[in-house]
């Protein structure tokens, strides 16, 4: 064996002379040896334990440390004049009027734009489909969920819209905020505007895709973005042909009351290659001629956005939503949207109810120019008041009256807005200001009171809407600075 | 939980991930696992010899450091889960503090911790026991032994590599 190895070996060594090098090893190596084989003795008779269960009290610590244990309080200490404390009390609903506590006044607060909600029709169409299916199943559509109500209700909004497939969901947060992560997932890029609603943040938070921003309505700021994709894509060829890239924005911007520029993101969607997501939630119903809205107000064709989502609490009155798209891409989010998968379908009395709404409009078809005119009255109106700003479109329904001069404190502007909504109330005008979780908002808009106007309004009583926020916001101004 | 702003990934934060333990080690366990290691290691050994400028003591010191070396890299320093995404209290625990979740003196513990120390035997052996081979050996053994003890259990020097 020894001749094998001095064959193979570098040097000439052999077995016999390490043997002979181990009888002449120093003290200190045998010494550390011995310490080695007595390591290794302990180690495979120890025995194994959790990590977890290593600490052991004897009876006085833990004594000591029940003494010690001061509880915390199960409520922390909450501001006496917190807004959540505060709260309004609504105990009557009519037409376009609401009780708020105790005080009659007539309703601008809510987004019912085409006073569909109380209408006796909707209400008689979701009564009678009660009596016939009752409150729903409690299952999944995929799962003992789904009735015919809602299959008749996705081809009815299909057709309506002239796009391939419609996809009804059960809650309108959720329809946004589940189709976007069925789509965009980790290592895909989505171009946001900033100034979406929370709904499409939290689909973009569990997208958990690259998010660039752009600036609100921006589309300028939009192409820049997609520019500087298109070059860093160059560079990195291999990644940009995995990577999907989506942008997302709203038809009409409901934390801002302004309309997107559809024609001009159409031209970007085909130059750039993006996908393009639109959220109709506050547009759907109220913008475009038979309310078909922002693709039919700008007059492009419907098919050339990917999806479009909206939610049936606005205009419609009831509850839920839908995304409307190809049956390609549409039919994609029946085993991965969230919402729709995990969540118990929706009432059917609130999808024949949301059915009834859409037959009013195809009967009533001046009820778009209606509350388009009234949007428009609203917007002169109030437009130019000194001292406040009125952000929106003059043809949306919903305004968003800023101030001016921002005192830098966003709860102190807020606390001055609210003066007016608390005065307004007593005057008979049911306002509110536009809310939100300021601590989760990714762009916080600035402070506003939110007009919802809607199509019941007579003009006597958009004359008086007018007028009282008029004369309030100048009043309360005038006091601000005799106070100062 | 909120969106960032900035044009990087929006990050969920611990919440939605329950805190179960990983069972992204049990592969240790499984047939011909520590046969294959041991093999592997011998592979690596006879590689080594097939080096033509290497004497056969410096290919032994070579082993037992080049051994030290991966494994403290693959077991001590990298962290979270190699196969999927990490979303537990994994993300902050090495992969040796994952085996067999976390219990100590586990049969794949012990074997692991007992290879470093026969390598050491062996290249003592080999290099005749001289004084700066011994130097080496010894580092290398540390660096393979100490980390693995049970003392040292999520311990972070200075907090390096903690999050």
């Amino acid at each position: 064996m020894a001749d094998a190895i001095m064959k193979f070996g570098v040097e000439p060594w052999n077995f016999a002379e390490l043997v002979e090098a181990f009888k002449q090893a120093p003290l200190y190596h045998l010494a550390f040896e011995v310490i080695l084989v007595v390591f290794i003795i302990r180690l495979i008779f120890s025995k194994s334990y959790s990590i977890e269960s290593t600490v052991k009290l004897t009876e006085a610590e833990r004594e000591q440390l029940v003494q010690e244990w001061e509880p915390e309080p199960l409520v922390p200490p909450v501001d006496p004049n917190h807004p959540a404390l505060h709260y309004k009390v609504i105990t009557k609903q009519g037409n376009n009027k609401l009780v708020v506590d105790g005080k009659e006044g007539i309703n601008v607060g809510t987004f019912n734009f085409l006073g569909m909600l109380g209408r006796k029709e909707t209400e008689d169409a979701a009564i009678q489909t009660m009596r016939k299916y009752g409150v729903g199943t409690c299952g999944p559509r995929g799962f003992f969920g789904t009735m015919d109500v809602h299959l008749n209700f996705e081809e009815k909004m299909a057709k309506h819209m002239g796009v391939e497939e419609a996809i009804l969901y059960s809650y309108g947060f959720s329809t946004i905020a589940s189709a976007i992560p069925a789509y965009a997932k980790k290592g895909d890029l989505v171009f946001c505007d900033e100034g979406v609603s929370f709904a499409i943040q939290m689909g973009l938070l569990a997208s958990r895709s690259k998010l660039k921003f752009f600036k609100h309505n921006n589309m300028a700021d939009l192409e820049r973005l997609l520019q500087e994709q298109a070059v860093e894509d160059k560079k990195n060829p291999k990644k940009a042909k995995v990577m999907r890239k989506f942008i997302v924005v709203e038809g009409l911007y409901v934390n801002h009351g302004t309309i997107v520029d559809v024609e001009k993101l159409i031209e970007l969607k085909y130059k750039y290659k993006v996908r393009v997501f639109m959220d109709e939630s506050m547009s759907f119903f109220v913008l475009g001629k038979t309310g078909r809205g922002v693709t039919e107000h700008a007059g492009v064709d419907i098919t050339d956005i990917d999806l479009i989502s909206v939610s049936m609490e606005a205009a419609l009155g009831t509850m839920g939503g839908f995304c409307l798209g190809t049956r390609y891409v549409v039919d994609h989010q029946r085993l991965s949207g969230l919402g729709y998968c995990f969540s118990a379908s929706l009432p059917p009395m609130l999808a024949s109810a949301a059915s009834m709404a859409v037959d009013i409009t195809q009967k009533e078809t001046d009820i778009f120019q209606k509350l388009r005119s009234n949007n428009e009255f609203i917007h002169v109106q109030l437009s130019g008041l000194p001292g406040y700003r009125l952000d929106g479109d003059p043809i949306s329904p919903i305004k968003h009256l800023r101030l001016e001069e921002t005192s830098g404190d966003w709860q102190k502007d807020q606390a001055f807005l609210e003066k007016i909504v608390v005065r307004a109330l007593d005057e008979g005008v049911v306002l509110t200001v536009a809310r939100y979780l300021e601590e989760e908002e990714a762009f916080l808009p600035p402070p506003s009171i939110r007009i919802a106007v809607n199509v019941t309004l007579t003009e006597d009583q958009l004359t008086k809407i007018t007028s009282v926020i008029r004369i309030l916001a100048a009043a309360v101004l005038r006091e601000k600075s005799e106070g100062e | 939980m909120k969106l960032e702003k900035s044009p990087s990934s929006a990050s969920l934060t611990n919440g939605d991930a329950a805190d179960k333990p990983s069972t992204y080690h049990s592969w240790l366990h499984s047939r011909g696992v520590w046969f294959s290691y041991i093999v592997g290691v011998y592979g690596m050994h006879l590689f080594l010899l097939s080096l033509p400028f290497f004497s056969v003591s410096t290919v032994w010191t070579l082993t037992t450091v080049v051994h030290s070396v991966v494994t403290y890299f693959f077991f001590h320093h990298v962290k979270g889960s190699i196969w999927a995404d990490s979303q537990g209290s994994e993300r902050y625990q090495t992969q040796w503090e994952q085996i067999d979740n976390g219990e100590q003196f586990t049969s794949t513990r012990k074997l692991l911790t007992l290879v470093p120390v026969l390598l050491f035997f062996l290249a003592s052996f080999y290099t005749k026991y001289g004084y700066y081979h011994f130097l080496i050996n010894c580092a290398a053994l540390l660096l393979g032994v100490v980390p693995k003890l049970p003392m040292f259990h999520g311990f972070r020097l200075f907090g390096i590599n903690k999050y």
